[in-house]
């Protein structure tokens, strides 16, 4: 246990570092996948067909395949068949091309659970739109989105909290998030070696932030209530 | 008409990818010195790549890749990798040699350019130390079930002997496997062994017996790559005014270097 205590300073501080990557890519996978769920949303449902079987397949592949694979072959492939990476070797590199993969997965994601949000909006409620004149943009925007917005929060809330666990995957191209950070003191790093405490302690990490996002969705849907 | 777009799309894009592949002939020494930076790639792994206090990489290995770098005249640049992944960020370019401690196994030299051997080792069984009395040679080991690094030659040693053996990411978690009592034994590399098992250390419980094997260690670059060529000249530079000696003697690692002679 002393030892533990010893340990203590040094541990936090590189789990806080490995923890601020963590976050990183979690909030700019947020902010690049939320809107551009919403164009694959739009490519899936279109009436131009070509365009929607080729969203559905982009789809299908990206749902289809471990976000892991993705990840490799982001980051390895450019390197291997142009014989110069595009990413640079060096961590801001691998933090783009783990950026790249996880907003393209995530969106995948979000455009199915925006296409189920949309469907479930009654198609009267677009037919009364049209009768009244309005243009389909304006029903989108007037009728549709906030109804979608409100029933997609729980789905939406549910992937978002899988996305804190999965940040974890981009350590396989060496992306050193708070798991990385953890699992180097049990190989020895600044004067640790051997503790497995630190990794398993990341545990915690992932439960607090997780539990903040609980709370704030619950607001967020209460907040919604108010029609329904 | 449509078809006929694709076709020439198809066609261009063959063009580039040939262009591109003759381009990758050209020398690797040119291709680093082109970047101004040689990346390196390492794990944490002290007394070989570590960092000190101020987060800069120190180390036997990242010493002596310092001075390599200096003397092709760039920049030195470490990059944390997953050992597991070598050959892939090696061949994807996003590093350009790995310098991390690592045993010249067949594999390695088949899949690599390595450079001459520079340091020895041996790969060590780990066991609790209450158990480690009752195991006197490497026979009476048959019945154990023992964690290895997967890829690494402590997995080749203990499948060579027709063992059991549980591959595992890294040699870190070898010890956790035997710590935790989820594996009999781990086989690992001594240098480790003698930086991160017995007294003082997490793993206070456990003990390091025999070797099974002496191996050594090299560098690792692309297939084909002229640095490994001139990486061995270097190390017969630096091995006779005395700096790689002295390099060794700042991470007690003296012992161990391997004399570099011109051939």
């Amino acid at each position: 246990m002393a030892l533990i205590m010893e340990q203590m300073p040094i541990v936090f501080r590189a789990l806080n570092v490995g923890f601020l990557q963590t976050l990183k890519l979690f909030f700019v996978t947020l902010l690049g996948s939320l809107p551009l769920g919403l164009i694959i949303a739009f490519g899936s449902m279109s009436r131009f067909r070509p365009l929607k079987y080729f969203t559905k397949v982009v789809i299908w592949i990206v749902r289809g395949t471990p976000l892991m694979i993705q990840l490799l072959i982001i980051y390895y492939f450019p390197g291997l068949v142009l014989g110069k990476t595009i990413w640079g070797g060096g961590e801001s590199g691998r933090f783009m091309a783990a950026a790249v993969s996880f907003i393209f997965n995530y969106a995948c994601y979000f455009a199915e659970i925006y296409r189920g949000g949309i469907q479930s909006v009654p198609v009267g409620q677009q037919e009364a739109g049209l009768v009244l004149g309005m243009t389909r943009t304006q029903i989108f925007f007037r009728i549709t989105l906030l109804q979608m917005i409100k029933r997609i929060v729980p789905p939406v809330s549910n992937e978002i909290i899988t996305l804190v666990k999965d940040t974890s995957l981009a350590r396989i191209i060496a992306l050193q998030e708070i798991i990385w950070a953890g699992q180097a003191f049990m190989k020895g790093s600044q004067g640790i070696s051997g503790a497995i405490w630190p990794l398993f302690f990341t545990a915690v990490y992932y439960l607090a932030f997780s539990g903040i996002l609980t709370v704030l969705f619950g607001a967020l849907e209460r907040k919604l209530d108010f029609f329904r | 008409m449509k078809k006929r777009t694709m076709m020439l799309a198809a066609a261009g894009m063959m063009v580039a990818l040939l262009g591109i592949s003759a381009a990758a002939e050209e020398s690797d020494l040119a291709y680093v010195q082109g970047n101004g930076k040689l990346v390196v790639g390492i794990t944490d792994f002290e007394p070989m790549d570590y960092k000190d206090e101020n987060g800069d990489w120190i180390g036997f290995d990242a010493d002596l890749a310092k001075a390599f770098a200096q003397e092709i005249g760039v920049e030195v640049e470490f990059v944390e990798i997953d050992w597991d992944n070598k050959i892939l960020e090696l061949d994807s370019k996003t590093i350009d040699c790995v310098w991390n401690g690592m045993t010249l196994t067949d594999e390695v030299m088949s899949s690599m350019e390595t450079s001459n051997a520079y340091c020895d080792n041996a790969q060590v069984v780990v066991l609790p130390s209450e158990k480690a009395g009752d195991y006197a040679s490497v026979e009476d080991l048959a019945d154990l079930n023992f964690a290895v690094e997967a890829g690494s030659a402590g997995e080749a040693e203990i499948t060579a002997l027709g063992y059991s053996a549980t591959p595992v990411k890294a040699q870190s978690d070898a010890l956790m496997e035997v710590a935790a009592g989820t594996s009999d034994a781990a086989v690992i590399d001594a240098l480790m062994a003698g930086a991160m098992v017995g007294e003082g250390t997490g793993y206070a419980d456990l003990t390091y017996t025999f070797g099974l094997n002496s191996e050594k260690y090299g560098v690792g670059f692309r297939k084909g790559s002229d640095l490994a060529a001139e990486l061995n000249a270097f190390l017969v530079k630096s091995y006779e005014d005395g700096s790689l000696m002295k390099i060794a003697e700042t991470y007690g690692v003296q012992a161990s270097i391997i004399e570099q002679k011109a051939e």
